[in-house]
């Protein structure tokens, strides 16, 4: 796992991005407490999901308003062929956030 | 503007700042309306020449009305609407400002809100390629593959066109397409003394009940929009039957009409009223509402004086230069959108004040519904009239004989204490000539000095009777 950020820079409500060397860009958000990490690119148009903002337990895309469930990444109110979204697999150890974004050997 | 040939290496990208029409001068067509001998030549109504001036002269400068501050309240709120012909959308900000867009996307020009209204809307976006705006109009993103690869595409400068200066007036919203035109107050001038007699006359203003209801009329909108500014005279004769049906009698001005009826105009924007309190009112037909503005009259006689208490549900009309109406006591609020020479589409709403029972909202809104709206007693006497006016000032040899409009020459009343331009009497054709020299104002000149200091402002004597 890749560590991230201070899990205390995770707000509520808030998306934020992270840059990380050799990989796509990651957003992270905390909802009731729990913190998840995804993608910062939706998968529809490539824009940034950090742009967008959370809502009733959903990232939604700034652009064209696809919603995205927190957790499964099941696909609302979608844009013809976007796809759901992938969110990776976390954890927050000692107060530093931790992913899993690409498959490990 | 040339495009490149094929070479270009992009030394030529596209300047996506806003564009606001200047506005031009033709004193032709401002000779149509004849100040010394009281006549309209008919050309006014069907010549598509003169047609195309007013959206230039008029339209693209004037304050129009755009929306109730009660439609939009939250953020994201919005409604669809026309300034002369061109379609903009009112929107709520985060910030609980208001902000009016063409709605019109930069790309292709396709429209980008294809509903009348909604709420809590998220943004824009194209039909066409996805182009999305936010809901201050700023381009958020395209189709997100090609252009973002692109390097001579700069987002930030390009969104929907803002129309040049929104601003309100006790709840309601007007925009202007003109960067250079006077505020909203000085576009108003001293009528804004009149129009506190429907939207202050008790505290908490007032606001839109029910939907619009929107209709089309083969006339041209100035036609209504005369009739609003100054003609009750038309009410003897155009809506005697329905006037007998709702009333059970005719038409009728009072016993005081010589001592309190009057008409006063500022900038082409006029009201006449007979002062009789409630006859408005009684056309809809609810002996409720007629004693509940009794009593809103006998409460705003603090807060708006005598004169201005006794106007609230007279018999009485007035139109805000150029193309919005309202019926004081009687409720309708109106705009009469130009679709041509020879055709308008009217938004019509009703409005009440914020604090009245519910139950007197709702009276409001049925008794609207029965008399001003396309299936109205009254809106099918007035449509006829002003179809036929439109079709036949036509013809050839028709349009070529002026129009009269000479009622009551000669009785300004120089001794009343009231803003504006005051004339005795509302049977009257003195606003209708104002309306029209504002008219001929707004065509012969190019600047808003000459604008605001022509025939139609108000006597410098009379300002201080709005303070």
């Amino acid at each position: 796992m890749i560590e991230l950020c201070n899990s205390t820079d995770v707000v509520e409500g808030e998306i934020l991005r992270r840059d990380v060397d050799g990989l796509p860009a990651v957003a992270l958000t905390r909802h009731e407490g729990q913190i998840f990490v995804f993608p910062d690119t939706c998968p529809h148009a490539e824009e940034s999901l950090s742009e967008g903002w959370v809502e009733d337990g959903r990232v939604v895309c700034g652009v064209h308003f696809a919603e995205f469930e927190l957790g499964s990444g099941e696909v609302h109110n979608r844009p013809a062929g976007c796809p759901n979204l992938t969110f990776f697999t976390c954890e927050d150890r000692d107060g530093k956030v931790f992913a899993r974004l690409k498959e490990e050997a | 503007m040339t495009m490149c040939r094929g070479s270009c290496q992009g030394a030529g990208r596209p300047d996506m700042t806003p564009v606001y029409p200047t506005a031009g001068s033709y004193p032709d067509f401002a000779r149509l309306v004849n100040r010394d001998t009281a006549q309209v030549d008919r050309r006014v109504f069907s010549d598509e020449a003169v047609y195309q001036a007013e959206l230039r002269q008029i339209f693209a400068r004037a304050w129009l009305f755009l929306a109730h501050e009660s439609q939009i309240p939250g953020p994201g709120d919005f409604i669809r609407t026309s300034m002369g012909e061109d379609d903009v959308i009112i929107v709520r900000q985060r910030d609980g400002s208001v902000k009016a867009l063409l709605n019109s996307c930069p790309h292709r020009g396709n429209r980008v809100c294809m509903v009348d209204a909604g709420s809590k809307a998220r943004g824009f976006i194209c039909n066409y390629h996805g182009w999305s705006f936010g809901l201050d109009g700023g381009l958020r993103g395209t189709d997100g593959k090609v252009y973002e690869k692109d390097e001579s595409f700069e987002k930030a400068q390009i969104g929907l066109t803002p129309v040049a200066q929104v601003a309100s007036y006790k709840g309601l919203i007007f925009g202007t397409f003109d960067p250079e035109a006077p505020s909203l107050e000085e576009f108003l001038g001293d009528f804004t003394f009149y129009l506190d007699i429907m939207l202050d006359n008790e505290e908490g203003g007032t606001e839109f009940v029910g939907g619009a209801i929107r209709s089309e009329i083969d006339c041209n909108w100035k036609f209504p929009a005369e009739n609003f500014v100054g003609d009750i005279l038309h009410a003897f004769w155009t809506h005697q039957s329905g006037a007998q049906a709702i009333l059970g009698g005719g038409v009728d001005l009072g016993k005081r009409y010589d001592e309190l009826a009057f008409q006063a105009s500022v900038y082409g924007h006029g009201i006449e009223t007979n002062l009789d309190k409630v006859g408005n009112t009684r056309t809809l037909g609810y002996p409720e509402l007629v004693d509940y503005v009794f009593d809103l009259s006998e409460r705003a006689r603090a807060r708006l004086g005598e004169v201005r208490a006794r106007a609230i549900g007279a018999v009485s009309s007035a139109t805000v230069f150029p193309n919005m109406s309202f019926l004081p006591g009687q409720n309708t609020f109106r705009v009469w959108h130009p679709r041509g020479p020879g055709k308008i589409e009217l938004v019509s709403w009703t409005i009440v004040n914020r604090n009245a029972p519910e139950r007197i909202k709702d009276l409001y809104r049925k008794g609207v519904m029965m008399t001003f709206s396309p299936g109205g007693v009254f809106e099918m006497d007035d449509g006829e009239n002003w179809e036929y006016s439109t079709r036949v000032n036509q013809g050839f040899v028709t349009r070529q004989q002026p129009l009269h409009y000479a009622l009551g020459l000669g009785s300004e009343d120089l001794e009343r204490n009231l803003p504006g331009i005051v004339h005795k009497g509302s049977l009257n054709d003195a606003n209708q000539r104002l309306f029209y020299t504002r008219w001929a104002e707004f065509m012969e000149h190019d600047n808003w000095a000459d604008l605001q200091n022509g025939a139609t402002a108000a006597p410098a004597r009379t300002r201080a009777a709005a303070e």
